[in-house]
Formats: C-alpha cells, sequence, structure tokens
C-alpha cells in the first residue's frame, strides 16, 4: 500500500519537475524559434498582439513587458554577433546602418537583467532624433566600454555578463521592410584578449 | 498496464499538463505583478515615471527616450474616463490586459489634440453618453501613455503637460 503511494508521489513529482524544467528550458534556450531572424536581429511580428501564441506571449512578458503590438511599433533584439556568440563588453563593436523607413527609431543597450546597465555615463540608447549621418549616407555608433572618438555610443562598460540591443521601429511605413540589409549590422572590431 | 509503466506514463502527462500550465501562467503572473508594483501608489490614476535611467527597475526593457505615465487599473467599480493630453511630438495610450495582451492602441496619428476614451469590462453594459469606448478583456490591467522625450528638457516639458492627464471613474454628468 505505502509503497504504492510512494510511487505514485514520486510519478507526480518528477512529472511536476519535468513540466517546469521543460517550461524554463523552452523560455530560455527555444526562443530563437518563436522569432523571425534577420541577420542578427530576431523579431516577433506577434508581440503583444492578442493573436499570440502562448510561447511567444510568456517569452515577452518574460524580456518585453507592456511592448506595442505590431499595429505601432516594431522590436528587432541583437544578443549575438555575426559569428554567434554573444555580445560582451570585452568586445568593441559599431553598430552601423541606412536611414530606416519610419517615423522614429531607436537602440538601447540592455544588460543581461533585461534592465539598462549600470554604467553611470548616460549612453544607454541613441536615436533617430539625434543621429548624425556620414557621408556615405549611414550613421554609425561604437558600441564599447569607453567612448574614444566615436560620435555615437552605446555604453557595455559595466556588463559583466553580456547585453543585447533593441532596435526599436515606430510607426514604420509602409515601404519599410525587415532584412538584414535594411537593419543596423554589428561589426566586432576587437576583443580584449583574441588572437590578432 | 502494469508494473512501472503507469507510473511512467503518469509522470509523462503531468509534465505536458504542468509545462503547458507554466507556459500559460507565466504572462498572468508577470502582469499581476506589474499591476501590483505599478498600482502601489493607488490605482485608477496616472503615475508619471521618474525619467529612465539606470536605476528604473520596475518594468523590463525600458525605453530611456520615453516620458512613461501610467495607470494601473481596476474597472470592479465601473467604466473608466481616461484622457491623454495632447503633446508635440509622438505619443501614444496603450492598454494591457491581465495576460499581457496589448489590447488597444491610440496615437497622435489619429488624433488633433487631446484624447479621451471610456474604458469598461468586456461585455457590460456602456454607460450613456460615453463616445470612445473600449472594452477591456479582464477587470485588471494597464494604461500607458508614451511620450517621446528623449532629452531631460523634453521630459521636463512632458511632466508639465502630463498633470493634465485624466485616469478616474466615470460619470454621466
Amino acid at each position: 500500500m505505502w509503497r504504492r503511494v510512494l510511487a505514485w508521489g514520486a510519478a507526480a513529482l518528477v512529472g511536476v519537475g519535468l513540466g517546469v524544467a521543460s517550461a524554463w528550458a523552452a523560455l530560455e534556450f527555444g526562443r530563437a524559434s518563436f522569432m523571425e531572424r534577420y541577420g542578427a536581429w530576431t523579431h516577433s511580428r506577434a508581440a503583444g498582439s492578442v493573436g499570440a501564441d502562448p510561447y511567444t506571449r510568456a517569452v515577452i512578458a518574460r524580456e518585453g513587458l507592456l511592448a506595442l503590438s505590431a499595429r505601432e511599433a516594431l522590436y528587432f533584439n541583437l544578443a549575438e554577433d555575426s559569428q554567434g556568440r554573444p555580445l560582451s563588453e570585452a568586445c568593441v563593436y559599431e553598430l552601423s546602418g541606412p536611414p530606416l523607413e519610419t517615423r522614429w527609431w531607436s537602440v538601447t543597450l540592455y544588460a543581461r537583467d533585461h534592465f539598462l546597465a549600470q554604467n553611470g555615463d548616460h549612453a544607454a540608447a541613441i536615436d533617430a532624433t539625434r543621429i548624425r549621418y556620414d557621408g556615405d549616407g549611414r550613421w554609425r555608433a561604437r558600441v564599447a566600454p569607453v567612448r574614444g572618438e566615436a560620435a555615437h555610443w552605446l555604453s557595455s562598460r559595466n556588463t559583466h555578463s553580456g547585453f543585447s540591443l533593441t532596435l526599436r521601429v515606430y510607426n514604420p511605413r509602409r515601404e519599410f521592410r525587415a532584412s538584414a540589409e535594411s537593419l543596423p549590422v554589428l561589426t566586432t572590431l576587437n576583443c580584449a584578449g583574441a588572437a590578432p | 498496464m502494469s508494473g512501472w509503466s503507469k507510473y511512467v506514463w503518469a509522470a509523462l502527462a503531468i509534465a505536458v499538463l504542468s509545462h503547458l500550465a507554466l507556459i500559460n501562467a507565466v504572462p498572468n503572473v508577470l502582469t499581476g505583478v506589474a499591476i501590483s508594483r505599478l498600482g502601489e501608489a493607488g490605482v485608477n490614476q496616472w503615475h508619471m515615471a521618474p525619467r529612465v535611467t539606470e536605476a528604473s527597475r520596475t518594468i523590463v526593457r525600458p525605453a530611456p527616450d520615453f516620458a512613461y505615465s501610467v495607470c494601473a487599473y481596476d474597472l470592479a467599480r465601473g467604466p473608466l474616463r481616461l484622457r491623454v493630453a495632447d503633446w508635440d511630438q509622438y505619443w501614444s495610450l496603450s492598454l494591457y490586459g491581465a495576460n499581457s495582451d496589448n489590447f488597444f492602441v491610440l496615437d497622435d496619428r489619429e488624433v488633433r489634440g487631446d484624447a479621451e476614451i471610456i474604458l469598461m469590462r468586456q461585455g457590460r453594459a456602456a454607460p450613456d453618453h460615453a463616445e470612445q469606448v473600449v472594452q477591456s478583456p479582464s477587470s485588471k490591467g494597464i494604461a500607458l501613455i508614451r511620450r517621446l522625450a528623449p532629452t531631460l528638457e523634453a521630459y521636463n516639458a512632458a511632466a508639465r503637460v502630463a498633470a493634465d492627464d485624466v485616469c478616474a471613474p466615470f460619470t454621466n454628468s
């Protein structure tokens, strides 16, 4: 009798444990499968939507609660470089892009906990109202622990366990088409400790 | 079914059910936490958030370019009147249900001057004389105003404008 009770109890415990672990893994590691990819950027058109599937809704609630639906704004996230390596404060990157077919856009750098990094340098975001374009029609921003000579800078100074970037595209025009070419490109310039 | 197989199948069935329950619970739990935090200073009234800095820790991935005003609402006692004072750059009013869905957005492309809506619980009769009525799928939720204000000066100007916003019980008078 007791053996049977224990067996059912163990089955229930194992089942709940598996369910919790698989749900956590789905949100932590499987999130990319619920997203569209444009180069290294990930995007969910269903973010904030009443038609979002349960997994997309859960991912967005964890990482972008109070996101606007695609009718109003599009969100693109970048957590890896073009080689698939997590973004690191040990590296210096250049983010560059053409003008976007939208009313307003911004790029914000977030620490791994999804909040602004504790940098103390007020360099968490760049946006369309303050960006300057170079002679070739593209804007460029340095993503690094220090500004150097860069006109635009996103500080990764105290992002000790990695960071990510979010591109916000508000009131995109009809001409706006997300693609690896139309979205900003992140180039790794150098990494501390890397072989020359 | 005999031996250990029935326990294995039971464990797998419980795993699937608890997996689905958890995935579906995550948005409701996180939105509930947000409603509680944002409503600490009082529900059914606007609260303008301090300018977003690295010290902002209430909602994940805040945008430092916006001046946010938030109203944690509860429609249990009836409809609310939401008014957004005009702003000379981008602004929007967005509404979120208890499951985190953004079920309504209004922005400055659609409205000239101040905006006003009546927010009521889905399925209830609309009050008389109410013009733009929006139905919330849940009693509790979050109303959020975003005003584009990338600089401190713009934020301070938005704060002055936000003093005229209204989130309050609707009366027919």
